[in-house]
């Protein structure tokens, strides 16, 4: 008999405890959370500009990697768990190989020699600009970003080679910007 | 310059009277979260306690303060008809059927937005401000016109805003507009349907979570209360009803505009709560008297 009831009491507490487990996000959790997440980016004063000018600079930078559809270039913010992510999307029409990219490279390289004295004149001022501009959140991050997005993008090269890609694919990149 | 030259004398002239001529919006963002609730309540338990109050219901094409008054058979003039010079101020002010403290300014029906501007409204509120304690200022949902119209005139602001998400997120965006206009001195967040159950259980944001989401100061909480109701079914703000909760916290939230001091009703930490609460404030009325 001792044993029926420690059994049934032991599966009730069970079963209160699963409960309880699952309940570890309760809806004002969630609410809370949510609601943190999209006043961040309500007051995220990243204007149409600003953002304009980042995926300008971006497809500038990616395109020494890859040859892209430009117009598809898809540039937001998304939330990730807890945490807000710049979301990248970018359909790739083809990759370039290493030859031309190190070409395109070196090109750019000798570029940047020639007008050195003006080019990073011009390069501190947008850099001074962009840090002053965006809100402290986004800016520090920006460097990263490009980091992260030629790691992401020489994988994708990788894959993009093999499957010798005709139509337009299209990669996903998340990068997460701390809150 | 004349203005604030007339502003500032006129504060000498009362000095030690606080509450004169004070110019408070009531605003949102969010529609249907209780500014015309609001409004009419703390409206009416400002006259109860001996001010002079007018309401201005600047929801123009969307008037609503007269039937929560009860007043909806009195108007015979609206701002708009000020405005465009068809009667005087004084004419369009609609006296309350109990206290003789309290106007209506009521918005007109059939016009859009467009028939008031800012500038007429901030002199219409300059006018009032030689005759009235208090201008409460009634303010459509929405950031458009409606909006920077009401909040033309005004030097404080109460935003309303109830625990639910997007009440909370467009009580943000609100405050982020009152931060940005020089004009706002002051403003304080006021959360209304608040369910102590709900909160409990965690279903809800709690009154701390919402004040600590906008780090705003709170001027206000009211209960969710079915009183509310039948209150506006029968044209008469529930602050006159001794007995309801919400109205108790309406009547708390004029005591501090005029400046008293009154605790919070903590709702969310009493156990069985109509049973505490109603202990707490026959503690409260007991008090007082």
């Amino acid at each position: 008999m001792k044993d029926i009831f420690t059994d049934l009491y032991n599966k009730v507490l069970g079963f209160f405890r699963q409960s309880e487990d699952k309940q570890e996000a309760s809806a004002k959790e969630v609410a809370c959370n949510r609601l943190k997440f999209v006043l961040m980016q309500d007051r995220t004063n990243l204007t149409p500009e600003l953002m304009d000018r980042m995926r300008r600079e971006l497809i500038e930078l990616l395109s020494r990697y890859v040859e892209m559809d430009k117009e598809a270039l898809e540039l937001g913010f998304e939330q990730e768990g807890n945490q807000m992510a710049l979301m990248l999307s970018i359909p790739v029409l083809r990759a370039r190989d290493e030859a031309e990219i190190e070409a395109t490279l070196a090109e750019e390289d000798a570029k940047k020699v020639e007008v050195e004295d003006q080019g990073e004149e011009a390069s501190d001022k947008s850099d001074e600009t962009l840090s002053e501009e965006e809100s402290t959140n986004e800016d520090s991050e920006v460097n990263d970003e490009d980091e992260n997005l030629q790691n992401e993008q020489e994988e994708n090269i990788e894959i993009s080679e093999e499957e010798v890609t005709e139509e337009p694919k299209t990669s996903k990149k998340k990068k997460k910007v701390s809150n | 310059m004349t203005l604030t030259c007339e502003k500032e004398q006129k504060q000498d002239i009362k000095k030690g009277d606080i509450m004169s001529g004070r110019v408070i919006v009531i605003t949102s963002g969010k529609g249907g979260v209780g500014k015309t609730t609001t409004n009419a309540n703390i409206g009416t338990a400002l006259a109860k306690t001996g001010k002079k109050v007018v309401m201005i219901d600047t929801d123009l094409g969307l008037r609503n303060l007269d039937l929560l008054l009860g007043l909806e058979n009195r108007i015979v003039y609206t701002i708009v008809d000020v405005v465009e010079e068809r009667c005087k101020l004084k004419q369009a002010l609609v006296k309350d059927k109990k206290n003789p403290n309290l106007c209506l300014l009521a918005a007109a029906q059939t016009r859009d937005k467009t028939a008031v501007t800012e500038e007429q409204l901030k002199d219409i509120c300059e006018e009032l401000k030689k005759d009235f304690d208090f201008i409460l200022v009634d303010c459509p949902a929405g950031i458009e016109q409606g909006f920077q119209n009401a909040v033309a005139g005004a030097s404080e602001a109460i935003v309303v805003t109830t625990p639910e998400m997007s009440a909370v997120r467009d009580a943000d965006r609100i405050i982020g507009l009152l931060e940005a206009r020089e004009e706002i001195k002051s403003y304080r967040l006021l959360l209304n349907r608040v369910r102590p159950n709900m909160i409990k259980s965690n279903d809800m944001m709690s009154v701390d979570d919402v004040v600590e989401i906008l780090s705003a100061q709170l001027i206000g909480i009211i209960p969710e209360d079915t009183g509310i109701i039948t209150s506006t079914n029968k044209g008469e703000p529930i602050v006159n009803d001794e007995k309801s909760l919400a109205g108790q916290a309406y009547r708390n939230v004029a005591k501090r505009i005029i400046g008293e001091d009154v605790p919070f009703l903590n709702l969310e930490e009493e156990t069985g709560v109509v049973a505490k609460v109603k202990k707490f404030f026959a503690g409260l009325i007991g008090k007082e008297k």
